[in-house]
């Protein structure tokens, strides 16, 4: 798609038009990102409840996302959901809030209460909601280099 | 090529350590009045070197991240038992002791080794750990 930037002298005047064909989730995204600041990913819950089809999901809400034979699952505070995106993809497609902390882990630095290290060299993350997950020893050197440590 | 790095790495670093072990053998002997008495065979430097090699590849017993704790505990007990098993047979195929009380000097240094890095690597996570929970009170969305 063909992208132009005007620039503008103030803020009020700042405006997106995106002229395409059809709406697709890719311009769901770019649109949600540009009102709220924020990439959304479509998902559809696990749950198995009847009528519970794809939606969008603000990547500010994830808390860790989860390889499990070749499934993609994402986790929220409360809820689990699939996508149709692979890890490498999605690694890929979040800011840089997010951090691989293991071959099947991406978790988001910014919903993680506190970490614990182990004798393996191994790190615990313990999740806003409670919830633990592993970040492995190679993984615990790029963590540092995200926070600035 | 991760895991050449890191025998390349415990090559140097127990190689380090043996000539360290070997530094203050020889330091006590010079305190005992048996300075005179120093001195290594041409093959010695080499012999370390080999033998750092060999106590090296047992660290790959150490390597699987998908260890619990418990079995992460066994593996480290078993590298203990690896290491002291290269170490005594290198030090008897390399003549590094001519007595039992030189082994036990050898022994001794070993533990001591051992226990060290041990605690060391384990005071340096609970640094990391500290740093990084310092780090992220700045970074963490409100819940």
């Amino acid at each position: 798609m063909k992208v132009t930037l005007e620039k503008v002298q103030n803020e009020d005047e700042e405006e997106a038009i995106i002229r395409a064909v059809e709406m697709t989730e890719e311009i769901k995204s770019a649109r949600e990102l540009l009102e709220n600041n924020c990439r959304s990913i479509p998902v559809s819950e696990t749950s198995g409840e009847s009528g519970s089809g794809t939606v969008m999901l603000g990547t500010d809400k994830i808390y860790y996302t989860e390889s499990v034979d070749k499934r993609t699952y994402v986790y929220t505070k409360e809820k689990c959901y699939e996508t149709k995106y692979r890890l490498y993809e999605l690694e890929e497609l979040l800011n840089s809030n997010f951090l691989r902390c293991s071959k099947s882990l991406i978790i988001n630095i910014r919903k993680i209460r506190s970490v614990k290290s182990e004798i393996n060299g191994r790190m615990v993350a313990v999740m806003l909601n409670g919830e633990q997950t592993v970040i492995s020893r190679s993984y615990v050197k790029e963590l540092k280099k995200k926070l600035g440590v | 090529m991760s895991k050449i790095k890191i025998i390349f790495s415990q090559t140097l670093m127990i190689s380090t350590a043996i000539l360290f072990g070997l530094g203050v053998q020889a330091f006590f002997y010079m305190l005992y009045g048996n300075g005179d008495r120093i001195s290594w065979q041409w093959f010695i430097p080499l012999s370390i070197i080999v033998t750092a090699f060999l106590c090296s590849v047992p660290t790959l017993l150490l390597l699987d991240e998908a260890e619990s704790s418990k079995n992460f505990t066994i593996r480290q007990i078993l590298h203990f038992l690896c290491v002291l098993a290269v170490l005594s047979l290198c030090g008897w195929l390399f003549d590094w002791y001519d007595s039992v009380s030189s082994y036990l000097f050898v022994l001794v240094m070993y533990v001591i080794i051992y226990v060290f890095v041990c605690v060391a690597t384990y005071w340096l996570a609970k640094n990391d750990e500290i740093k990084i929970n310092d780090a992220l009170d700045g970074v963490r969305d409100e819940e």
